[in-house]
């Protein structure tokens, strides 16, 4: 009993990376090792996929 | 006054705005309902008529009456980063801080009722039509033979998840799909099925509307691009979102979409045709934008910021934002 959809399904690509940045709970924001804001980093951001379309879709409904 | 931002730790995104928000000197706090209780706490008290509430978290403390807004961000489920989660400790969580801040005099990015009700795909395609704007032919059924009539109709479909979320056990991944033309429409037995007709597209393009505000990018199909490449999250394309003016009978249209919605946040995604029409696609009541902004220069964050900080007058609980039609 495969769902219609299902036979239009791929493997999720595996997105497990440790990001280099971690949430500073002072700031209330992800940091680089630096202490720059890690979302200024376009370059880096762009690398990761960390704000795109696609990003959070695991956990999330809205794209 | 606060800015509370309900979401992820990991949500960068997020901090685009937490930083235009700390270079105006608003004071936000940030929380994942994940973390309460624990790294979180909260304490609302019923006394004589009135209401006294408090949300803690990262060192701050912040009195419900004290909020000008609350962005309903990218939220964890209350109570799963405890030291003893439980289902019953998350219904109770979540009671406890969605019930206490829905009566605040907070404006919300999104109003969490409405969000839920916004996040149907097939309210959102009704709602659309009712908006004024092109939907393209769409089927939802659990009957083959309603699928194989509807496919000799519109014999160029693709099919996507009626909910927009992904299967998790195991992962894996759903994008829109092109059907071929002799498809066996049998499994569509197995569960609700949504079939689109498929738009030639010329370009995609993505309205990040911000209150009274529309920021719209297009992202233009390349001449040589595969039919079959239908969904933009997945398509090898480099082009990249570029600013474009948006005609007014779409604003018209996106604005009271939002209205009826009650949302004060929507980012709506269309597909242009040949012939310059703008189909709906549909409108995610949390659609990421940084993608966008870093492409196109935009200032999404910049008015989420903006609207988030607003101060406006009290005029009871649980007020949405209020969108003005653009003209």
């Amino acid at each position: 009993m495969r769902l219609f959809v299902l036979n239009y399904a791929r493997d999720t690509e595996q997105l497990e990376f440790s990001a280099p940045y971690t949430y500073d709970s002072g700031l209330q924001l992800n940091v680089l090792a630096d202490g720059r804001i890690a979302a200024h980093d376009q370059g880096l951001m762009r690398e990761l996929g960390a704000t795109t379309s696609t990003a959070g879709s695991k956990t999330h409904f809205d794209d | 006054m606060t800015v509370l931002i309900l979401t992820r730790e990991q949500d960068v995104t997020a901090d685009l705005v937490v930083a235009q928000l700390n270079r105006t000197g608003v004071p936000v706090v940030r929380v994942d309902p994940a973390d309460l209780p624990g790294q979180v706490a909260l304490s609302g008290e019923y006394v004589h008529g009135s209401f006294r509430g408090h949300l803690s978290a990262g060192g701050r403390l912040v009195s419900m009456s004290g909020l000008r807004s609350v962005w309903l961000r990218r939220p964890g489920v209350p109570a799963t980063r405890t030291a003893e989660p439980s289902a019953w400790l998350t219904e109770e969580s979540s009671q406890a801080l969605y019930g206490m801040l829905r009566g605040t005099g907070a404006r919300w990015m999104n109003d969490p009722d409405a969000a839920r009700r916004a996040r149907h795909k097939p309210w959102q395609l009704r709602h659309a039509q009712a908006c004024g704007l092109p939907v393209p032919a769409t089927l939802i059924t659990t009957f083959p033979q309603v699928a194989r009539d509807f496919a000799e109709r519109f014999p160029d479909l693709v099919v996507k998840p009626v909910s927009g979320t992904h299967p998790q056990e195991p992962p894996r991944t759903v994008p829109t799909s092109r059907i071929a033309p002799d498809t066996d429409f049998a499994a569509v037995a197995f569960g609700p099925t949504l079939l689109q007709r498929r738009i030639a597209k010329t370009a995609d393009l993505r309205l990040t509307v911000v209150g009274d505000r529309v920021l719209a990018a297009r992202k233009a199909v390349p001449s040589d691009a595969h039919p079959d490449e239908v969904d933009v999250r997945y398509a090898a394309s480099t082009a990249p979102w570029q600013p474009v003016d948006v005609p007014a009978r779409t604003a018209t249209a996106v604005h009271s979409y939002l209205r009826g919605a009650e949302l004060a946040y929507g980012a709506f995604d269309f597909v242009e045709d040949a012939d310059g029409i703008w189909w709906f696609l549909e409108c995610n009541q949390s659609g990421q934008f940084g993608f966008v902004e870093m492409d196109t220069g935009q200032p999404i964050a910049r008015t989420i910021a903006d609207w988030l900080a607003r101060e406006e007058p009290e005029a009871g609980p649980r007020r949405t934002g209020r969108i003005r039609a653009t003209p």
